[in-house]
């Protein structure tokens, strides 16, 4: 019996390539949760130059607010509304299932966390109409 | 822990106090500024309502600053690592550092422009070079 | 027990005969409680006894059976063949590792980042058995008690994309049995292990896919152990923030 012992080479390790989050249904709504900071970011950016086109220049800027009446605008809004509110719902469920509500020594579904956190969303969307619409 | 992982580590607490900002918070600004303003849903108003949050007002104003500032820098900090994971991996250091370069301009640019629209949110001290 | 008869489809991987892999079908016979393991046996027995995998207790405890069946990492010997009545079924050694032969992986990686974690109690002072155990609560023990079911098969660093983007991530299973220590009262080891599970490529790498805890049989979360480290990390950080040893990295050295 021979002891010579024969090292043959291994399949190595492929890395990922970009598409991996097709693979499976999980990775894919994962990718469109991550999207969402896509329009989170452009959204934050758009209205700093709001600000700043208020700031710097009250004249012309009521020639930005016919940028915000424009139907690209008012598009692109709603898409990045619903992808926010995507946020909102999947933020409050992770926060569920990291520090869920105990009950006693029992844990509860993270969709209790994403229940009640829901219903502070509204209330709190409620609070901000109350501080833009009161004396005003 | 290296000091930069420690950086790394307060960043992620801000980010993470960003998401609930983002979370309760941008919706609504979104709903009301761009949305319902342009369509005049409800509810309705004729003065945009950017004019009404942050011209002389405090709450309202530091209500936009959390809002917008707290998106801000969660969301690049997230759009960072996703642009990672779609194939950028190897040019992360970039990405995260241009990253970090918009945050800074955009908190400062932010702060400042509210800061003139709206003097009294720091009491005491008025915004060099207003008008 | 009724009979049917099954078509899997296995990777081979036979780097003395070819350095390609390749797909093998076999036609193996199954009843109801008929589990992939129990398929690959039969082919190893009676049909191919060249086919290489590994297991040990088909009993879910060892760890040592993982493969991916159809592109999902699984336990072969809790994975019943009935399941995928009238569908393809193809198996395929552990992603996101070598392959050495077949379905066998190499996980040279993961066994040095489990050592790293120093996953065991660690003390300031052993103190002598006639003074008696360190006691802990029924509460405290539920802080950990879910992460020490770890049974180290992997299945959760084949389904992390993340590992797979990066091979330096510390990953889930390592950093579950980190925190199975961090959050145990017993436990005074925070100083070993935090520089570790802390670092750049430890937890802030993670950004909650939640596939490892998906996949894990045993029903750990080790997402959940790696939100809950890096809670304590951004919490730890700006204490350790105005240490001597950052301040240190941080000003400027004169005349040294």
């Amino acid at each position: 019996m021979s002891t010579k012992k024969t090292h043959y080479p291994e399949i190595p390790r492929k890395n990922l390539g970009p598409g991996w989050w097709l693979a499976n249904r999980h990775y894919t709504v994962y990718m469109i949760r991550e999207l969402t900071s896509f329009f989170v970011t452009a959204f934050s950016l758009i209205y700093i130059y709001q600000v700043y086109r208020l700031a710097s220049n009250p004249g012309t800027y009521s020639q930005y607010l016919d940028t915000v009446r424009s139907p690209a605008m008012i598009s692109f809004s709603i898409v990045a509304l619903g992808f926010t509110l995507f946020h909102s719902v999947t933020w409050f469920y992770l926060i569920g299932k990291i520090q869920p509500i105990k009950i006693g020594r029992k844990k509860t579904s993270p969709l209790l966390a994403l229940g009640i956190n829901t219903v502070f969303l509204v209330i709190i969307s409620f609070a901000v109409l109350q501080l833009f619409i009161v004396g005003k | 822990m290296s000091t930069v992982a420690r950086f790394h580590a307060l960043l992620w607490g801000v980010f993470s106090l960003g998401g609930f900002i983002a979370a309760f918070f941008l919706p609504i600004l979104i709903y009301i500024n761009n949305i319902a303003y342009p369509l005049g849903l409800w509810p309705v108003t004729s003065k945009d309502p950017t004019r009404l949050l942050v011209i002389n007002q405090t709450v309202s104003t530091l209500f936009v600053f959390a809002a917008v500032g707290g998106s801000l820098f969660h969301g690049i900090f997230r759009l960072s690592a996703t642009l990672a994971e779609l194939g950028l991996k190897k040019q992360e250091a970039k990405i995260t550092a241009l990253g970090y370069a918009i945050i800074a301009v955009g908190l400062l640019a932010l702060g400042y422009y509210l800061w003139l629209l709206s003097p009294n949110i720091i009491p005491g001290l008025a915004p060099p070079w207003s008008k | 027990m009724e009979t049917d008869t099954a078509t899997i489809r296995v990777a081979r991987y036979r780097p003395e005969k070819s350095e390609k892999p390749y797909f093998q079908e076999y036609k193996v016979p199954y009843r109801k409680d008929t589990v992939v393991l129990d398929a690959l046996n039969q082919v190893k027995a009676e049909q191919d006894g060249t086919l290489a995998y590994r297991w040990s207790c088909r009993m879910g405890v060892c760890g040592s059976c993982g493969a991916n069946v159809n592109g999902v990492p699984k336990l072969t010997c809790a994975t019943f063949l009935h399941e995928f009545k009238g569908k393809s079924l193809t198996i395929e050694p552990l992603a996101n590792f070598p392959v050495i032969k077949d379905l066998v992986v190499n996980i040279d990686d993961f066994m040095e980042k489990l050592l790293k974690v120093k996953p065991w109690i660690i003390r300031d002072k052993q103190s002598p058995p006639e003074e008696g155990e360190y006691k802990q609560s029924g509460k405290e023990l539920d802080r950990y008690a879910q992460f020490s079911s770890c049974i180290n098969c992997l299945l959760c660093y084949a389904a992390c994309p993340i590992y797979g983007l990066n091979e330096d991530f510390l990953g889930p299973a390592a950093t579950a049995l980190a925190y199975r220590y961090i959050a145990d009262s017993r436990d005074q080891g925070k100083k070993a292990r935090f520089p570790i599970v802390h670092d750049l490529e430890g937890v802030w790498e993670c950004t909650l896919i939640g596939e490892c805890s998906v996949v894990c049989p045993k029903g750990v979360d080790p997402m959940l152990a790696i939100q809950k480290t890096k809670i304590l990390g951004a919490m730890e950080a700006p204490k350790t923030m105005l240490s001597p040893e950052t301040l240190k990295a941080i000003l400027p050295r004169g005349g040294e």
